[in-house]
C-alpha cells in the first residue's frame, strides 16, 4: 500500500500597511475615513495613556502597571470591529482592548491602583472581567460563544490571549471545544515576542502559533500586528465567519512589548537594546500616521490637536482617579455569596466592632512590606 | 558566616546542593535566564547550564506533571511555580499523582520532588498574587508541606526537602524574602522538617503561627510584655506533619493558645490545629482555642488588603480575650 497524502495544510500571513507606511491597495479593507480617524484617535490616546500611567507607578501613585507600549494596534483594533451585542474577554494586558469597548480609562486606573471598584464594567456592556491566571479564561470565551449560539444571538466572543497563553492547556481546551461546537469564537494571539523573560522561541517548536488551530480544525492566519489594516481585516474575517456559523479561528498578531513585562520587571536581564530598537521602526502608530497623512485624512494640525485632546482626555481621568475616596473596608464582606452566609455576617461584624473600637486601629495597621512581583 | 536575606539564603541552599548532587533539576517559568521573578534561582542557569535549570513554556499543569516523571526516573526536579495563586491548575498533579504515586506503584516510585511557590500577602501585589493556600496542599496525603519565616531555617529546610524521599511543597514568604536578614553558616546543615520552632518562650500564652506572620506575633507579644502578659510563639515551620509535641508541650504550659494565620478561618490549617488542642489538651485549657485569620472572602485588592489579612493589634486582641475568658 503506497504512502498518501490525506490533508494538506498551510498558513497564510497578512500584511497590508508596511512599516514605512504604504501600502498593498488591493487588500485594504473598506474604512471610512471618519472611522479611519476614530481608530487614530484611540490609538494615540491609548498611547498617551500608557505613558502617564507608567509614569504615576514610578511616582508611587498606581501599583504594579503591565505596559501595552507597542501593542497599541492590536488592543485597539479587535474590539472595534465588534457590534454591541458581542463580547469581549480580554486579558490583563487589556487596558486598550476594554477602553476600545468603552471602558472609562478611570477604571484601569483604580484597578491597578488596588481599587476592586475599578473591575467594574459599566451597565450593558457584555464583557467579562479579565483573568490575571495567564489562559483561564479563554474557555470562559467559547461557554459565551456556545450560550449566544444557544440562545440564536448571533453574538460572537473575541477573546485575547499571549504568546505565553498558548503554552496553557487551556488553550489547546478551549480550541477544541470551539472546533467541535463551531462555536462562534475568535481566538486573537497577542504575540508580543516574550513572556516575562521566555522568548516565543521556547513557547513551541512549531513554527508559528497561528497553525495550532489545525489542530483543531480551526482557521488559522498570522497577521502583522503593528499593521491596522491586516488587524482590522483579519478579525472583521473571523468575525463575520463566526455570525455565518462557519465556526471560530486564531489570528496571530505579530507584535512586540516595547516596555517591560510589568513595572516590577527588568527586561534588560533578558533581551538586547538592539532587539527593542528593531521593534520601534515598526510602531504601529508612526506607520498608520504616515499613512493618514499621505491620504490627506490627517493633517499636521489635525494630528496635533489629537495629541491635545488625548492628553487633557487622560489628565481628566487621572483627577478623577486620585480624587475617588478609598474603598470601604466593609465592601470586602459583599458579593462573596448571593445571600451572605453566617460566617460571612459574624466576621463582618467582629471586623466593625474592632475598627470601630480601636482609635490607634490606623497606625497599628501592618504597612506593606517588601516584595517584587511582575 | 554571611548576613543573608531569606532569598539569598535559598538560593545559597540549591547552589550548594546541586554542586553536589547531580540528581537535582530546577524547572518553572523565568527560572533560567532571569533567576526567577524573585531572583531565587538568581546565577543558577550560569552555573549549571540550561540543562539543569530549565525556562519552561507557560504551564503550570505540565511544569509539575514532567516532575514527576523525573522525579519517577530518579532525578529530584525543583520546581516553581512563580506565585501562590497559579497553584490551583495544579492540584491535578498533587492530588491525583504525587501525593499518591508510592502508594499507588506498591512502593516502586515515589515522586520526591520539590513544589517551590511563594506564600502570602502585604507586599501590594496585583490580584491573585498575595494568596496563603497551604490548606490544599496539607489535606492532601503523602506531601510535605514547609514554610520558614527566617534565613537560616529557610537554608536547612530546603536542604532537608532535597534529602526528603517524599514530595515536600516549599512555600516562601514573599513579604520577608528580603527584609529579615541574618548570619547563616556556610556549609551544609538540615532542619528537621516535622519540627516546630519556639520563636519566643513565655509562660501565659501560646500563640501558633508560621511564615511571614511569626514576625507579626513577635510583634504582638512585644506589646502584650508591657501589658504584664507573657506570650510564648510558635513557628510551625512544617504544615504537614504537624508537630504535635510542641504544640502540646506549649499550650500545657500556658494553657491559652491563639492561632493566627493569612489563610480565610474555614476548613483551614488553624481549623486543624485547633481540633488538635481540644482534643488531645482540653483539660490543659483555660480557653478555647482562638483563630486569628484572613477573613472567608476572597483576598481584595491591595487598597483593602491591610484589613484583610491579621496584624499585630489583631492578634494581640485576640490573646487578651483569651486571657480573659
Ligand atoms: C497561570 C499563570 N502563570 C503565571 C503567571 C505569571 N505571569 C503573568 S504574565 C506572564 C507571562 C504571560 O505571557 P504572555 O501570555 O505572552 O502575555 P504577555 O504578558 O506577554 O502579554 C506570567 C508568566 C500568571 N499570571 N498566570
Ligand atoms: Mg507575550
Amino acid at each position: 500500500m503506497p504512502l498518501t497524502k490525506i490533508a494538506d495544510f498551510k498558513i497564510e500571513r497578512l500584511e497590508i500597511l508596511g512599516a514605512d507606511g504604504r501600502c498593498d491597495e488591493a487588500l485594504v479593507p473598506v474604512i471610512s475615513k471618519e472611522k479611519m480617524l476614530e481608530i487614530y484617535r484611540m490609538l494615540v490616546l491609548i498611547r498617551v495613556f500608557d505613558e502617564k500611567a507608567f509614569k504615576l507607578q514610578r511616582q508611587g501613585r498606581l501599583g504594579t502597571y503591565p505596559q501595552i507600549l507597542g501593542q497599541e494596534a492590536t488592543q485597539i483594533v479587535p474590539p472595534m470591529c465588534l457590534e454591541k451585542k458581542d463580547w469581549l474577554i480580554p486579558t490583563y494586558r487589556g487596558q486598550g482592548s476594554y477602553f476600545a469597548r468603552g471602558m472609562p480609562l478611570v477604571n484601569s486606573l483604580l484597578y491597578w491602583g488596588g481599587d476592586d471598584r475599578g473591575a467594574k464594567l459599566p451597565d450593558g456592556q457584555n464583557d467579562m472581567i479579565f483573568a490575571i491566571p495567564v489562559g483561564s479564561h479563554l474557555t470562559h470565551a467559547v461557554g459565551v460563544a456556545m450560550a449566544a449560539q444557544y440562545r440564536k444571538d448571533s453574538a460572537v466572543a473575541l477573546t485575547y490571549l499571549g504568546d505565553g497563553a498558548s503554552s496553557k492547556g487551556d488553550f489547546y481546551e478551549a480550541m477544541n471545544f470551539a472546533g467541535v461546537y463551531k462555536a462562534p469564537v475568535i481566538f486573537f494571539v497577542e504575540n508580543n515576542q516574550w513572556a516575562i523573560s521566555v522568548s516565543r522561541k521556547t513557547q513551541t517548536s512549531a513554527q508559528t502559533i497561528a497553525q495550532k488551530a489545525i489542530g483543531c480544525g480551526l482557521s488559522g492566519i498570522q497577521v502583522d500586528g503593528n499593521d491596522v489594516f491586516a488587524v482590522y481585516r483579519a478579525v472583521q474575517e473571523a468575525i463575520a465567519r463566526a455570525r455565518r456559523g462557519d465556526g471560530a479561528s486564531v489570528i496571530e498578531a505579530e507584535t512586540y512589548r516595547l516596555g517591560d513585562h510589568t513595572t516590577a520587571d527588568d527586561s534588560s536581564r533578558y533581551r538586547s537594546k538592539e532587539e527593542i530598537d528593531l521593534w520601534k521602526d515598526r510602531d504601529p502608530i508612526a506607520r498608520f500616521r504616515v499613512f493618514l497623512t499621505a491620504q490627506n485624512v490627517l493633517t499636521e494640525d489635525a494630528d496635533l490637536e489629537v495629541r491635545r485632546a488625548a492628553e487633557e482626555k487622560v489628565r481628566s481621568a487621572i483627577d478623577e482617579y486620585e480624587s475617588v475616596p478609598e474603598p470601604n473596608p466593609l465592601s470586602m464582606f459583599e458579593l462573596i455569596y448571593g445571600e451572605p452566609t453566617w460566617n460571612i455576617l459574624e466576621q463582618r461584624a467582629e471586623f466593625e466592632r474592632y475598627w470601630a473600637s480601636g482609635s490607634s486601629r490606623r497606625e497599628t495597621l501592618a504597612s506593606a512590606g517588601e516584595g517584587r512581583f511582575p | 558566616m554571611p548576613e543573608l536575606n531569606l532569598a539569598q539564603s535559598i538560593n545559597q541552599a540549591l547552589h550548594q546542593a546541586m554542586k553536589t548532587d547531580d540528581r537535582i533539576v530546577i524547572l518553572g517559568e523565568d527560572v533560567g535566564v532571569n533567576g526567577g521573578v524573585f531572583r531565587i534561582t538568581d546565577g543558577l542557569q550560569k552555573a549549571f547550564g540550561a540543562e539543569r535549570v530549565i525556562d519552561t513554556p507557560l504551564a503550570e499543569l505540565g511544569i509539575v506533571g514532567v516532575s514527576v516523571g523525573m522525579a519517577a526516573y530518579g532525578l529530584k526536579p525543583i520546581c516553581e511555580i512563580q506565585f501562590d495563586g497559579f497553584l490551583p491548575s495544579v492540584m491535578d498533579q498533587v492530588i491525583n499523582h504525587f501525593g499518591r504515586l508510592r502508594q499507588r506503584s506498591q512502593g516502586k516510585h515515589a515522586a520526591g520532588l520539590i513544589l517551590r511557590s511563594p506564600h502570602g500577602g502585604m507586599v501590594h501585589a496585583p490580584e491573585h498574587h498575595s494568596e496563603s493556600p497551604e490548606a490544599y496542599f496539607a489535606h492532601t496525603p503523602g506531601i510535605k508541606v514547609v514554610i520558614p519565616s527566617t534565613p537560616k531555617d529557610a537554608k536547612g529546610l530546603m536542604l532537608a526537602a532535597i534529602q526528603c524521599p517524599d514530595p515536600v511543597v516549599f512555600f516562601e514568604p514573599k513579604r520577608i524574602y528580603r527584609s529579615i536578614k541574618e548570619n547563616v553558616p556556610d556549609e551544609s546543615y538540615e532542619v528537621a522538617i516535622g519540627k516546630a520552632r519556639v520563636a519566643r518562650e513565655g509562660k501565659d500564652a501560646t500563640v501558633i503561627s508560621w511564615g511571614a506572620l511569626v514576625h507579626t506575633c513577635l510583634e504582638a507579644a512585644q506589646k502584650l510584655q508591657g501589658e504584664g502578659v507573657d506570650v510564648e510563639v510558635i513557628d510551625l515551620r512544617t504544615l504537614s506533619p504537624i508537630d504535635i509535641g510542641a504544640i502540646l508541650t506549649s499550650v500545657s504550659k500556658t494553657g491559652h493558645a491563639v492561632i493566627a494565620q493569612e489563610a480565610p478561618k474555614t476548613c483551614s490549617l488553624a481549623s486543624e490545629i485547633s481540633a488538635l488542642i481540644h482534643e488531645r489538651a482540653l483539660l490543659k485549657l483555660q480557653a478555647p482555642v482562638r483563630r486569628v485569620t484572613g477573613w472567608d472572602t476572597r483576598t481584595p485588592l491591595f487598597r483593602l488588603e491591610k484589613y484583610y489579612f491579621p496584624d499585630a493589634a489583631r492578634i494581640a486582641a485576640a490573646v487578651r480575650e483569651t486571657m480573659s475568658f
